[in-house]
């Protein structure tokens, strides 16, 4: 092996092998532990992938959307409604969910994405606010505030998982899924162009990059996590109601990314972890939680405006020289 | 027929009206395939708006920008881009959290192809054309004298090795015209003279330059042909040394500059 | 089909409602012009207007007037603190702006669970100023309190208009929303009119929470709605126009009733969600800039 080669090698093991195996090393913890473990682990998986698609938007391509909520509902309140009262398969309902909220995306994105500053802010935070009051108002179709219980747990075909752990399992292979995903476009061509778009909007114009269609790539992109995420959520509590997609989840959200890094591609499982994990450190302090988050995330974005792994990366972790890879022989 | 058909780039009676102002006043001239061509002209002569009519910033009020062959008048940029005529700015727009050698392979995207599918799946001819990339963005560093520091942060580089770094990043999108917009601006002699000979060696490889700019000294140095504008009318038209003789010229460099400066 | 009645009626309550958006919406044209922020914790000053005053009323037995008077400075510390602790740091270090918006949206979420910690979390409401109302003409009943939004509505639109043209402080701030640098190099302490313009813009939302609390209810999350509603009121008048937002409230209150008469009660916010979103697409400018550029043509 040639050096270069080498290097390259050790990028694969810092990049991928290590976090992975610290994700199975969780998820292996999880499993041995209690069933309450078990959710909050679960729930870090689900927002990670939420927070995974919120990366793609703000991290990679530098845009803000504080409405990614509205997508997370759309999947939710699909997988409930299709599979709950129509009796779908749980995973085909998750994917037309996912199908339906990228068509919105696309759709509203259009205009939306067109808006800059603060008109963007608000335009976003308006489709999510949307989304919330009509969830509450169609109460044919959601049943308002009640929400909507009894959702089946994910499965395919006759297979159902059962219990919190086989569906922990799910959850997790989901998960890394959604970040090799993420890890696999930011470094190709399309990536090169979302965060050239985040350093210079004028320079990628110039380089002939459609910046109008690939910010509203990445839109589609985070919504279809999004809307996955809001999926699993209703398959692994089966119940759903319009606060568990309200503006807490944007809050929580951000504060996730932040913490964990915003525009890596890691950040946003480390965020969730940390985050969820935070409360079991502040027992006691239950009703204190939204309060934490919202002062967590002030700070970080007073102090560590490029998240807390802003100040990690001051540690030499520039991606080595990657080689020409050798063109393997058809 | 004849002369326009052989011009890359033909700048056809541009007018810029900005309410009342007229920053460009039926200005024309042809840039010719291969050429090292230079618009220049005192400060707020119309020098910059000309050139973002050009690259498809803005549409002109009147006239027609003509660009191998074809009216790209009104275009917006990306596509003006896309047809391979590509831009610097004159303050430097670096992607400033990618490396060195990632600027230059966005400067790619222009003669790439793929979106989401050949990323995630990466069949053959994506890893090749990756490669093809990696060797590139690298030949490109090397060839303005980058080589040594592809993989620092963008914004690690000292101001004029990013006015290089622009340059190598637009010749990967494989430019048929580069126009670079008073690259020379911030630089010192010794920068402006090391940029001076990257953008012969451009031009020597092939491709036609269009060079708007303020300092005298470059355009005189690499120049072959130049014309001249002031308040926003072509003045004068030639050769450096045509040019360096012209009265209008002179009068409008001594009046402008020496009493802008004072 | 709705009747006339109803029709004049809705009219009638929708420009009452629509007055109290308008002076939200004058709260966020106050700071976005003295330091191109926007806040969007701006709701939170309308909820804590009718809170505080709530549990002034309720808790230490004040009359109505000691308690709404009480209400507004303490209100306007609140916005002190939110500039002192949240949006000054931010702007000290030159924040990417949506960074400072996320920061606002944080705060927002704060005080409102604090509101519920420590107010509790029922909607509640108070009697209206003037009691034995409504007045009826004909079949239309206009309460007393309209009276009381009207007057105090315009009351504070006139002391805003001699604080902007007769003050010192007044005229800085102007001069802020001109030009900042120009501002500074005269000698304005920009910083100071930061906080100024804080603490206006929190008064202002609690003069507002404490007029609609009678109408309405008022609870620990009417924040949002009125937030957005009086953003809309804004983005109307153009963004940055004090008259401009007045006008875009009560237009938007107006719009709004009648939505609820078309369409039901439940979709009221849906409707006031959707004309922002129309109003942003179409007129990013404001819809009374774009009706006089096309006369201007």
């Amino acid at each position: 092996m040639t050096s270069p080669a080498t290097t390259s090698t050790s990028r694969w093991a810092r990049g991928v092998v290590l976090p992975v195996a610290a994700v199975l090393a969780v998820m292996v913890f999880a499993l041995n532990s209690s069933g309450y473990v078990v959710t909050v682990i679960g729930f870090a998986a689900i927002y990670a992938i939420f927070v995974t698609g919120l990366n793609f938007f703000m991290g990679y391509t530098g845009q803000a959307s504080f409405g990614q909520n509205a997508f997370a509902a759309l999947g939710g309140y699909g997988s409930a409604i299709l599979s709950g009262n129509y009796y779908w398969d749980p995973l085909l309902a998750l994917v037309v969910s996912m199908a339906f909220a990228g068509v919105v995306a696309a759709i509203v994105g259009y205009p939306t994405l067109k808006l800059r500053g603060h008109y963007l802010a608000m335009a976003t935070f308006a489709l999510g606010l949307i989304t919330y009051e009509i969830s509450i108002e169609w109460t044919g179709l959601t049943s308002g505030y009640m929400g909507i219980s009894g959702i089946p747990p994910l499965g395919v075909g006759r297979y159902e998982l059962g219990t919190e752990k086989q569906m922990l399992v799910a959850l997790t292979a989901f998960l890394l899924l959604g970040v090799w995903i993420s890890t696999r476009l930011r470094d190709s061509r399309f990536g090169r162009a979302l965060r050239a778009i985040a350093g210079s909007e004028p320079a990628a114009q110039a380089l002939g990059i459609n910046v109008a269609r690939y910010k509203l790539m990445a839109f589609v992109v985070a919504a279809l996590y999004a809307s996955c995420a809001g999926s699993l959520f209703a398959h692994f509590v089966g119940f759903i109601s319009p606060e568990v997609f309200g503006g807490a989840m944007v809050i929580q959200s951000f504060t996730m990314l932040f913490l964990g890094g915003i525009g890596t591609t890691w950040g946003p499982v480390i965020g969730a972890l940390m985050v969820l994990m935070l409360p079991e450190f502040l027992r006691g302090l239950k009703e204190l939680q939204d309060v934490v988050y919202s002062c967590v995330l002030v700070m970080i974005l007073i102090f560590a405006p490029k998240g807390l792994a802003g100040l990690v990366a001051l540690i030499p972790t520039r991606r080595a020289p990657a080689a020409p890879r050798p063109a393997e022989a058809k | 027929m004849g002369k326009s058909d052989m011009a890359l780039l033909s700048v056809q009676n541009v007018t810029m009206r900005f309410g009342g102002l007229v920053a460009n006043d039926r200005v024309s001239f042809d840039v010719p395939e291969g050429a090292l061509f230079a618009v220049i002209g005192p400060n707020g002569a119309g020098k910059t708006t000309l050139f973002n009519i050009i690259s498809g910033f803005f549409p002109p009020s009147e006239g027609q920008v003509v660009f191998a062959g074809d009216t790209i008048t009104g275009l917006p940029q990306h596509a003006v881009a896309s047809r391979g005529l590509i831009r610097t700015y004159q303050l430097v727009q670096l992607f400033k959290d990618l490396t060195v050698r990632e600027n230059v392979a966005v400067g790619c995207h222009r003669v790439t192809r793929g979106g989401i599918p050949a990323a995630l799946f990466t069949p053959g001819w994506a890893r090749k054309q990756e490669a093809e990339v990696e060797r590139r963005s690298r030949e490109l560093l090397d060839f303005v004298g980058l080589g040594a520091q592809a993989d620092m942060a963008a914004d690690k580089l000292p101001y004029g090795q990013q006015r290089l770094l622009e340059v190598a990043r637009a010749l990967a999108a494989d430019p048929k015209l580069l126009l670079l917009d008073e690259p020379a601006a911030g630089l010192n002699t010794q920068e402006t003279a090391a940029l001076a000979d990257v953008i012969q060696r451009v031009n020597a490889r092939g491709v036609t330059v269009l060079l708007v700019e303020h300092d005298m000294s470059l355009v005189m140095k690499v120049a072959q042909r130049i014309a001249v504008i002031d308040f926003g009318k072509k003045i004068a038209e030639g050769t450096p040394a045509e040019i360096k003789a012209h009265p209008d010229v002179i009068a409008a460099y001594l009046g402008g500059t020496e009493t802008a400066d004072a | 089909m709705p009747d006339l009645v109803q029709f004049a009626q809705s009219l009638v309550n929708g420009v009452g409602v629509g007055l109290i958006y308008g002076l939200v919406g004058i709260g966020f044209c106050v700071i976005y012009n003295a330091s191109g922020i926007v806040n969007f914790a701006q709701g939170v000053f309308v909820m804590l207007g009718g809170m505080v005053c709530h549990a002034l009323l309720s808790k230490l037995g004040l009359p109505m007037i000691v308690a709404a008077v009480l209400t507004v400075p303490i209100v306007a510390l609140a916005g002190l603190a939110i500039e002192f602790l949240v949006v000054r740091p931010m702007w000290d270090r030159g924040a990417a702006l949506f960074a400072i918006i996320l920061a606002t949206l944080a705060t927002q979420i704060a005080i409102e669970r604090l509101t519920i910690l420590t107010l509790g979390d029922q909607p509640r409401t108070y009697p209206e100023f003037t009691l034995g109302g409504p007045l009826k003409l004909g079949s239309i009943a206009i309460s007393y309190q309209l009276f009381w939004i009207l007057g105090c509505g315009s009351l504070m639109v006139v002391l805003l208009w001699l604080f902007f043209t007769r003050t010192t402080a007044g005229r800085a701030l102007r001069a802020c929303s001109q030009n900042r640098e120009a501002a500074a190099l005269l000698g304005i302490p920009v910083s100071r009119m930061l906080m100024l313009s804080f603490a206006l813009s929190a008064g202002l939302g609690a003069v507002a929470g404490i007029l609609v609390t009678p109408m309405q209810v008022t609870a620990y999350n009417i924040g949002t709605p009125f937030g957005v509603n009086g953003f809309i009121a804004a983005i109307i008048g153009g963004f940055g126009s004090a008259a401009g937002a007045l006008a875009g409230g009560v237009l938007l209150g107006v719009l709004q009733a009648l939505a609820i008469v078309l369409l039901g009660a439940g979709f009221k916010n849906v409707a006031a969600l959707s004309v922002l979103l129309i109003v942003l697409f179409l007129f990013p400018s404001g819809i009374f800039a774009a009706l006089q550029g096309s006369k201007g043509h």
